[in-house]
């Protein structure tokens, strides 16, 4: 009765929907404009790319590598609990579609925020930091790997 | 810092930015870019390799299919059943032998009287033999309206909800209110029933020990501590103290009157469990609140089973209006099983109107309990554990040995006194219980006992604990 099995994943079904890149595109896009149009000289061209770059990947880091388990939906069986929603991710089938654009967009963000940049040192630091954080658990030999048991519990 | 104006081309701009760069910067957007394109060309690896025809036989011919029994013991236990003839009274002819009763819960012995059979016959011819299906879809009879209004003037109650299963009655009942962001306080003792009710709310539960009123208190108080700590989660969670009046595994009445008491101090909402103390003590039978004199608005929900004391089948629910109808609607059992067949609505209806004619019994009951508990005590190789006047006895080996072979030496005492003319059973226990019980024999007393036959038991219980090593 209570260990019912659930085959998808209702947790992440939500990436897997159609129009999901769609959403995200529009809305990084409208970010981004809504801080180009503010009307402050503290947002020149340059420090809205780090500011979009920087936040985009908190928000991946949060959803994909932070929250563990299932804390929307209520459900009863606690098998996933331990890990992350990237790791829950296509049932931690490696090199999947999702998983490959996800962890492209991070990087072709980086590569335009340098170029608007133009390369100054400061906000390639900065970026880059942002990149590695949100890039190294996403590789393949780090599924299920805590380094520095950074969020173990 | 390139000037816009200056660089009329965007590749100017591009070249610029690229030349000027330093030149690890450059390795490194280079690298990642090659990243980019070397992971959106990965091929997805999920372990599949093709398999040639040969392979794929190989493997078929490797596979052994797990047998769907797996090989059991002839000698095991459960293999050894035991056949029961005719009606289930004071005595019962098991495997040929006839036996005092001591296994079954009649306490009070209601088979004796005839209006019982008879009532159920009348309603045969009126109803036939089964209800038409669950209590909100056609399957509501007369005798259901009417056993819940008997039920809640026996109990002096506001209003009675009646289940069709004594097992689903508690376990629907908690699940009903207790959710999962609720707390549950249960006594470690409790029976299975409850505790599947427990697993199936879904709630946080302690388990406190067996009528340890200290080691309550002292969750209470720890939870008090991680309220205060954490007020906006307190504020949503409810607390629940789970308990039964006479608990089936040991025999020992709980001490309400204390319950209450940290009830009312950490604001627990009291759910009792009165299966065994239903219909055997207090001066009515109304069970412990009438016994220990408990005011019916401390205690916030009643359940107790039909299926002991009043001998029929289903369990009932009593509380005040808007505790009563929530089930209606929350209570599984309740809603989606069949009702109780309408005979045995009716012989309920029958015991109901014997226990307010003759409150006697619930007396004799409690005399014939002491007596027993006095005489029982006396056993050599027993330890006797059960308030003195609980129908339910359990007895412990006072050897000190394994559980396994204490479940062996049991099995056989109870082998032997079936031989000699007592049935009495060692108590059954499933491997997931939550926590172990110690292996007993398990007495259940019976109103109509004479002093002769408590000899009789005690001196069959004493031959045969020395007859099996």
């Amino acid at each position: 009765m209570l260990n019912y099995y659930c085959p998808s994943n209702e947790n992440l079904s939500w990436i897997e929907s159609r129009g999901f890149y769609l959403f995200y595109t529009i809305f990084l896009v409208t970010y981004h404009l809504i801080l180009l149009s503010l009307p402050f000289t503290f947002f020149t061209t340059q420090m809205v790319w780090t500011i979009t770059n920087i936040s985009h990947n908190l928000i991946h880091l949060y959803f994909l590598h932070i929250i563990k388990g299932v804390p929307w939906i209520s459900r009863m069986d606690d098998g996933n609990k331990k890990e992350t929603h990237w790791e829950q991710l296509d049932g931690g089938v490696q090199w999947t579609r999702q998983r490959k654009i996800l962890t492209a967009i991070p990087i072709i963000l980086f590569l335009l925020t340098c170029l608007y940049t133009q390369n100054s040192e400061s906000h390639f630091m900065a970026n880059f930091i942002s990149l590695i954080v949100v890039t190294l658990p996403k590789l393949p030999m780090f599924h299920h790997v805590r380094l520095f048991n950074i969020n173990k519990y | 810092m390139l000037q816009y104006e200056s660089t009329p081309y965007i590749f100017n701009l591009l070249f610029d930015i690229i030349f000027k760069a330093p030149i690890y910067v450059i390795f490194l957007e280079g690298f990642l870019l090659l990243m980019v394109i070397w992971v959106l060309i990965h091929k997805q690896t999920n372990g599949s390799r093709k398999l040639t025809e040969e392979q794929k036989k190989e493997i078929i011919k490797n596979w052994k299919p797990e047998p769907l029994v797996p090989e059991v013991d002839e000698n095991d236990p459960t293999l050894k059943t035991r056949t029961v003839e005719g009606p289930i009274g004071k005595y019962i002819f098991v495997d040929g032998h006839k036996c005092l009763n001591m296994s079954t819960f009649n306490y009070l012995g209601l088979e004796e009287y005839p209006q019982i059979k008879k009532s159920a016959i009348e309603t045969i011819r009126k109803y036939g033999v089964g209800s038409c299906g669950p209590r909100g879809f056609y399957g509501t009879l007369d005798v259901h309206l009417e056993l819940e209004e008997r039920l809640a003037k026996f109990m002096d109650q506001e209003e009675a909800v009646v289940y069709s299963y004594a097992f689903s009655t508690i376990a629907s009942a908690i699940p009903a209110y207790s959710k999962r962001n609720d707390i549950i306080f249960a006594d470690e003792c409790v029976n299975f029933a409850i505790q599947k009710g427990i697993d199936a709310s879904r709630s946080k539960v302690v388990y406190f020990k067996h009528n340890n009123m200290r080691d309550l208190e002292e969750k209470l108080i720890e939870q008090h501590k991680m309220d205060v700590k954490k007020p906006q989660k307190a504020a949503k969670m409810r607390r629940f103290l789970v308990a039964e009046g006479i608990y089936l595994n040991t025999g020992e009445m709980c001490p309400l009157r204390e319950l209450v008491q940290l009830r009312s101090k950490y604001k627990l909402r009291m759910i009792l469990d009165e299966s065994v103390s239903f219909g055997t003590i207090g001066k009515h039978g109304r069970g412990l609140t009438e016994f220990l004199g408990v005011d019916k608005t401390e205690v916030d929900l009643i359940s107790a089973s039909l299926e002991a004391s009043v001998e029929s089948v289903g369990g009932f629910c009593v509380g005040t209006h808007f505790i009563v109808e929530h089930q209606r609607l929350s209570g599984l059992g309740y809603c989606f099983s069949a009702s109780q067949p309408p005979l045995l609505t009716q012989v309920v209806i029958t015991a109901l109107d014997i226990f307010e004619k003759e409150p006697k019994i619930f007396k004799d009951l409690n005399e014939v309990c002491e007596k027993v508990d006095k005489k029982f005590k006396e056993l050599s190789r027993f330890l006797l554990r059960g308030h003195p006047i609980s129908p339910i006895k359990h007895l412990y080996l006072k050897d000190d040995k394994t559980s396994s072979e204490t479940d062996e030496i049991l099995r056989k005492i109870s082998d032997q006194c079936i031989k000699m003319g007592l049935a009495i059973v060692p108590c059954a226990y499933l491997p997931i219980e939550k926590f172990p019980q110690k292996p007993s024999l398990r007495v259940a007393v019976n109103r109509l006992l004479s002093n002769e036959e408590i000899t009789k038991a005690f001196n069959i219980l004493q031959r045969a604990s020395y007859e099996i090593k």
